[in-house]
Order: structure tokens, then sequence, then C-alpha cells
């Protein structure tokens, strides 16, 4: 009996340190560079998610705003915060983009067309971004320090992740059909 | 409590048991395998802001239009407007990195020598220029610039005096050529296919011969040396000149057939005989079927400006006397029809300077002196002659989706400045003549309009032409017809007139000899040479390279034998053999296939053809 004891013991040490110490060993940790509130976009600015994360005319999605995007608002401060005191001395003055941190980047060889999902297939930003449209602080970007993806890519409770599963199943589920056309999604 | 080997080791198994129920191991391993994409040396795609530029391909003489998705400056994926495109079209923004490209050259070194050479270029010597795309603006800068040296050439292979009109076509004849496999203009000929029957006459299941609506398995074919006079009784026979019997006996087909097939060209018409060159005996056969104004006419070409019409004529190579040329200049940046090296080598004087104007080194790069790199589409700006099936003359330009690398050299520039032609934008010279003339569309693929030259500004027209758009002659079919059997086409009996001689097709008398000789007499050679007809432009070393990458076809390094023959030989699929006839041998790779008929040595060429006395041994 006294035999079992090194063994339980291991096994416990490896089950703490792979569910506890892991996720802290395998991600890096990074602020975004602006301390960027939607909430606060959408309340009192009313803005919509298009508003900046627009389609271009000939149907692209133009992402992440750039600083050109910001400035139509934010050419002088507004409002007296240290955020957007922060935002307008390190961005908007010396018009430098700030270097965001994309939690959706999918790899190189995958080509996600946002229009095609949201006008075509009627899917909600939420469906696969969560709430991020309604939070008030941006969580801070974690980067695998392996395969230097987000850990947003693995989905949380209550949304799905973006991983190749993630779009199989929505389509199967979806009933479209086009799961093992690979040039689909696949440069 | 001390520690011992075997607790250390339940220790161990312990942590390893425990490890699998946590996801560090399998995170390890997925993040092991998505880090391995982003290893050095992989291609990564290109970013940057995503555009659709236009412009024309200048593979072939079809010039397809073509919308080019360009991130940034770079063109990512090509797709056809209105239609689609070929393989080699749609994979063409490849080209400028194949790894045989050529991309250096001595290029002051060459202009030396040239020079050197024309300035001692004796009387009875020419300077010439071999351009293997004729019909294009840079063929006339070369015209323009032989004319103005001492017994400057300009060669090139013929090009077609008539044009064809197959959605006016109720019934197609064709003789062996490859009409549904590359020919003219291939979009538009599929587009007309459901309009007309076609008869395919050739001796073997091309795939035009397999998607026509009937096959004629003609074993005497035209480019036997027979061929106008079995051209001739097949006209003589519709025109009730000739027996059909008799007709038959001429053309080796049988009577039934022929007399079906008369009925079929004079009920069902309008009529279009089509063979690979539009030879004249072919262009008589239609005359006599009527056909001229309607399936058929005189080809147009778009207007050029008055002071370039002082150009040298073109000339055929046979025609130049042996060892009498001194300088010769070939420009092959496009794919172009190939003439036999060994016919232009005995037109060399002894001290003959050759340079080469080419992407790679495959084609005269291995026998000229000078090899100057040239850019390759998308990266030339050039303008496409127009096809066989374009009955409206046309004006298109390929411009560059991508820039060239540092060296590159222009052979119209070379040339012209060899020559002491004034330097020019012979394209825009041309464009602004056309503009000039005042008729015709201009057709813009990125908005899809048309609009009138006369509503277009000379500016505006050059910048459209340079955006992919097309000028098209309004006076189409009206030219046709007008011009009618008064071109000269129709005067003088062209059926009297011979058949450029098959490129790679035996002389007759040499066909008949020697076969079925014994051993201890003349070397016997069983076997049948049949020539796969394909278009002029996939024989260029460009595209063959490609084939002979693929093997999606059969390249022009391979040939193709039944079984039998092959085992007769001792030859396996894939091996490398000697093709030999009695003008001499090459190594080629043979490929066995069952789908050729036994006696036959399939080959590639530009033009259908037969010819007996050739055997293939094994090395």
């Amino acid at each position: 009996m006294r035999g079992i004891i090194p063994f339980v013991a291991g096994a416990a040490i490896a089950l703490s340190a792979g569910w506890a110490g892991f996720p802290y060993a395998i991600y890096k940790s990074r602020p975004q560079p602006v301390d960027f509130s939607h909430r606060v976009h959408a309340e009192k600015a009313g803005a919509k998610c298009e508003d900046c994360h627009a389609f271009r005319n000939d149907g692209t999605f133009a992402g992440i705003p750039s600083l050109d995007k910001c400035t139509g608002c934010h050419a002088a401060a507004m409002g007296t915060t240290a955020a957007e005191k922060n935002f307008i001395d390190q961005y908007v003055t010396p018009q430098r983009e700030p270097q965001w941190a994309a939690y959706a980047r999918q790899p190189e060889n995958v080509f996600f067309s946002h229009i095609a999902h949201v006008k075509l297939g009627q899917v909600k930003c939420e469906t696969c971004h969560g709430d991020q449209g309604s939070t008030d602080k941006l969580p801070r970007y974690q980067e695998d320090r392996i395969s230097g993806y987000s850990r947003d890519i693995w989905g949380t409770a209550g949304r799905p992740g973006m991983t190749m599963d993630n779009c199989v199943d929505c389509h199967r589920k979806q009933k479209l059909e086009r799961e093992h056309s690979c040039l689909e999604c696949h440069k | 409590m001390t520690t011992t080997r075997r607790g250390l080791l339940q220790f161990l198994g312990g942590s390893a048991v425990g490890a699998l129920f946590t996801p560090a191991p399998w995170r390890l391993i997925t993040d092991t395998a998505l880090w391995s994409e982003n290893w050095p040396g992989i291609p990564r795609p290109a970013r940057g802001e995503i555009r659709a530029k236009f412009t024309n391909c200048s593979l072939c003489t079809a010039g397809c239009a073509v919308r080019a998705r360009s991130v940034g400056d770079q063109p990512v994926a090509l797709a056809g407007v209105a239609g689609g495109l070929c393989p080699f079209g749609l994979t063409a923004h490849h080209l400028p990195y194949h790894p045989a490209r050529l991309k250096q050259g001595p290029v002051k070194e060459a202009a030396a020598a040239v020079a050197d050479a024309i300035a001692q270029c004796g009387p009875s010597e020419h300077v010439a220029v071999l351009d293997l795309r004729p019909g294009r603006t840079a063929s006339w800068t070369y015209r323009r610039a032989m004319a103005s040296v001492h017994n400057g050439l300009y060669l090139a292979p013929p090009e077609p005096t008539v044009a064809v009109n197959l959605r006016n076509a109720k019934t197609v004849l064709s003789l062996g050529a490859p009409l549904l496999d590359g020919w003219g203009t291939p979009a538009d000929v599929f587009a007309a296919r459901d309009g007309f029957r076609l008869i395919q006459a050739e001796p073997i299941e091309s795939r035009t011969a397999a998607l026509a609506d009937q096959w004629i398995v003609w074993d005497r074919p035209p480019g036997l040396s027979a061929d106008a006079t079995s051209l001739s009784a097949l006209a003589q026979a519709i025109a009730g000149e000739m027996t059909v019997s008799e007709a038959a006996t001429i053309t080796g087909l049988p009577a039934d057939q022929i007399q079906s097939l008369v009925k079929e060209l004079k009920d069902n018409g309008p009529a279009l005989v089509v063979d690979s060159e539009m030879s004249p005996a072919v262009v008589a056969l239609n005359v006599r079927l009527g056909s001229w104004g309607r399936t058929i006419g005189p080809r147009q070409e778009a207007p050029v400006p008055e002071s370039w019409k002082k150009a040298a004529p073109r000339t055929d190579l046979a025609a130049v006397p042996d060892r009498s040329i001194r300088v010769l200049l070939i420009d092959e940046s496009t794919p172009g029809e190939y003439l036999p090296w060994e016919s232009i080598e005995k037109k060399l004087a002894a001290n003959a300077v050759v340079g080469a104007f080419a992407p790679w080194t495959q084609g005269y790069g291995r026998h000229a002196q000078y090899v100057l790199p040239t850019a390759v589409y998308p990266e030339a700006l050039d303008d496409i002659p127009p096809a066989i099936d374009s009955v409206a003359a046309a004006f298109r330009i390929a411009a560059p989706l991508v820039a060239p690398p540092a060296g590159m050299v222009s052979p119209v520039e070379f040339i012209a400045g060899a020559a002491g032609l004034p330097a020019s934008d012979a394209l825009r010279e041309r464009a602004d003549a056309i503009h000039k003339a005042g008729r015709g569309t201009l057709v813009t693929y990125a908005d899809g309009k048309s609009i009138p030259v006369k509503d277009v500004k000379p500016e505006d027209f050059w910048k459209s032409l340079n955006a992919g758009a097309r000028w098209v002659d309004g006076a189409l079919g009206a030219a046709v017809a007008a011009a009618g059997v008064a071109s000269g086409l129709g005067g003088a009996d062209p059926l009297v007139r011979s058949r450029p001689p098959g490129r790679l097709s035996a002389p007759a008398q040499q066909a008949d000899e020697g076969v079925g000789s014994g051993p201890g007499g003349p070397p016997h050679y069983p076997l049948t040479i049949v020539t796969e007809s394909r278009a002029a432009f996939l024989s260029s070393p460009l595209l063959s390279q490609i084939y002979q990458e693929s093997n999606l076809r059969l390249a022009p390094n391979r040939i193709a034998l039944h079984p039998t023959d092959a085992a007769s030989s001792g030859i396996a699929d894939g091996a490398h053999a000697f093709l030999e006839t009695r003008d001499g041998k090459r190594e080629v790779q043979v490929t066995v296939d069952s789908s050729v008929r036994p006696g036959v040595v399939l080959v590639v060429g530009q033009t259908d053809t037969a010819s007996s006395g050739a055997k293939v041994v094994r090395i």
C-alpha cells in the first residue's frame, strides 16, 4: 500500500502543474496599446460594430480600424480620462498607428471572408467575437509562446473558438455541406 | 522515509499518468504543429491592399481578358473576364519565378558584336530578325528596322491571311485542326460550338475528334503531300465536277463517306472547312462552298501610322540563300511558332552573329552566341495579334502586372537601336493611329462598357488600353462581306498552290522508300509517324517546359507507342529511346499508350501530318 504513495503524489503534482501552472507557462501576456472601451463608444457615441469595423467598397473587411478612423472623432481629446490623454499624446499627436494585437488572427494559409458570413450568412458579430462589443476594457492579449497565436482562438464559455474544428462544426450545424471544400477557406 | 529507486519510478509513472489528464501534452502537440507552419522558408501570402487589375493574356493569340487579384502590387490570382482562362493563363503569374528564368546576359558585348557585324556585312550578306509571333506592333518595328539596314530581312512564320467566323457556320469540317483544343480563341470557339455540327477528319482520336459530332478516320491525312490533291478532289466532288468514286480513290476515303460529307457541306450551310494553317487549298475549298464572306474572310489588321508602311516585307526562311545571314536576331520573348534550328543554321554565314532574346535558355538560346534576358508575361508590355477566329481587327495590350527584374532587355529597343531607328514608343504611336482613324469601339472590362472611339480622348484611350481594355473595329462583318471574292483569294485558284510543308513530315518520295526493307538492305523503318496537331504557341519552350514537368499531355520531348510496338522494341513506359528517321534521330522519352494505333508513333507538332519510315531504338 505504501508503494502507491509516490505514484499518487506524482500524479497529483502533474495534474496541478498541468491545470494550474501550464497556462502561465505557455502564454505570455501583454496589454493592448490603448485602454479602449467598446461600451463607451457603443453607448455614448452610438457607434455600431460596422461603423469602425467596416466593409470596403469591394467587399473586403477593414478589420481593426486605423488611426485615421479614430482621428475622425478624436482629433482632439474627447474627455479628461487618463486613457484619452494617453491616446492623444502617444498616437494622435505623433500620428503613430497603435500596434493592436488581434485576438482573432488567423493563420496565413486561411482566407476568411467576413462579408460572406455577415451579409450572406447573417452571422452576428457576437457569435464569433463574444461580448467584446459591450466590454468596458480590452482583455490582455495572451500569446502562445510556441505557436504565436492568441489564446482567444480556443474560445471561452459561451463563445466558440476560431479553430478549423469550430468552423467545420458550425458549417455542419448549418447544413452548409461545404466543409470538404479545402479551397473555400485555404489559400 | 527513504527514497528508493522503485519509489522514484512510481513517482515518475504517476506524474506521467497525471500529465496525460492535463491539457499540457495535448497543447504542446498542437502548438508544435502550429509552430511548424511558421518555419523559415515556408511561403507566406502577401499582405496589403487588395485590388483588381485588368490586362490581356499574351501567352497565345487568343489574348483572353484577365482580371488579376493583386495584393499591393503583387498579382496573387488570375481569372478570366466574361469567360475562363486555360491552365496556363490561370497560373501565368508564376512564370516570372520559374527556376529556369534567365536573369542576366551579356548585353553590352552583344550590342558591340551586332554593331560590328552589321558594319562588316558583305554585299551579299543579310542582317535578319526572326520574329516568332508576327502581327504585333513589335513586328512592325522589326520590319521598319530591317528596311533601314542594308540587306535587312524580316523572317517570321507565315501568318494566316484569312479569319473565320464560327458563329455563322452551321457545319464545320476540320481537317485535323485542334478546333476544341486551344485553337483560335478557345472561349469563343466553345461559345459558338452549339451552333455548328463538327466533323473532324484526322487519323488519331484527338481531343477534338472525341468531342466532334462525327470523326472521320482519314488514314491518308492532309499533309502527306497529297493534301491539295485530296482537297481539290473533294472540292470537285462538291461542285459535281468529279464523281464520288473518283474522289474516293484520290482521297482514300470510302465513297459513301465522301457522298455524305459532300451532302452535309452543301445542304447544311453555311459551311466552313478549316485546317491548322488555313492553307490556300482549304481557303479555295471554302470559296467553292460559297462560304467566302459568310464564314471566312480576309484577316483584318488594326491601323498603323502611315510612316510605318515603308517596312520590310516578311521573307520566307526557305527563300533566303544558304550561308548568307551575317547577323540574326531572334525574338522569342513571347510564345510563338518555332522553326527547326536545322533550317535556320544552314542559312547562317560562317562568321554569323546570332543573338536570342528569351526569358529562358531552352530555345534558340542553345545555339546563339548571345542570349539576352527579356521580360515575360505578365511583366512585359506587348500587344497581341488577332487570333484566326477574330473576324474584326482588334488591338489589345498585355499591360504589365508586375515590374520586370533589373537587367531585362527589350528586344524592340535593342533591334531598333542596332538598326539606327530613332527611339520611340511604338505602341503609343499605334494607339494614336487607331484613335485617329476614329472607328471602332473601346471595350473596357473593368466596368463592362463599350464606348465608340470617337467619344474617347486620345489620352484616355491610351490609359484604357493600358488598363486592360481592347479596341475592336466597328466594321465587323462588313469588311468581310465587302472584301469578298475581290480580295484576290477567290480570284486565282488557290487549289493549284502548294501547301507549306509540315514541319515534321518527311518528303513524299522519302516516305514511300524503304518501308519493309529486310535485313542487310536499307534500314528498316516499320513505324509511321503521326503528328498530333497542336496550337503553335504550345510548342514554345516556355510552355513545353510546363508540359515536361507536369506530363499532363504529350510533351515535345515525348512520343507515344502502342504496347505491342513498345514491347517489340524492348521499351518500357517512361524509358528513353531514339526516334530515328532517314533525316536523323533524336532522343525522346516513351509513353506506352494503348490508345495509339499499332504501327504508329505519335509525336507532337503544329500540323496534322503523317509520314512512314521511322523506328524507335532503345538506348
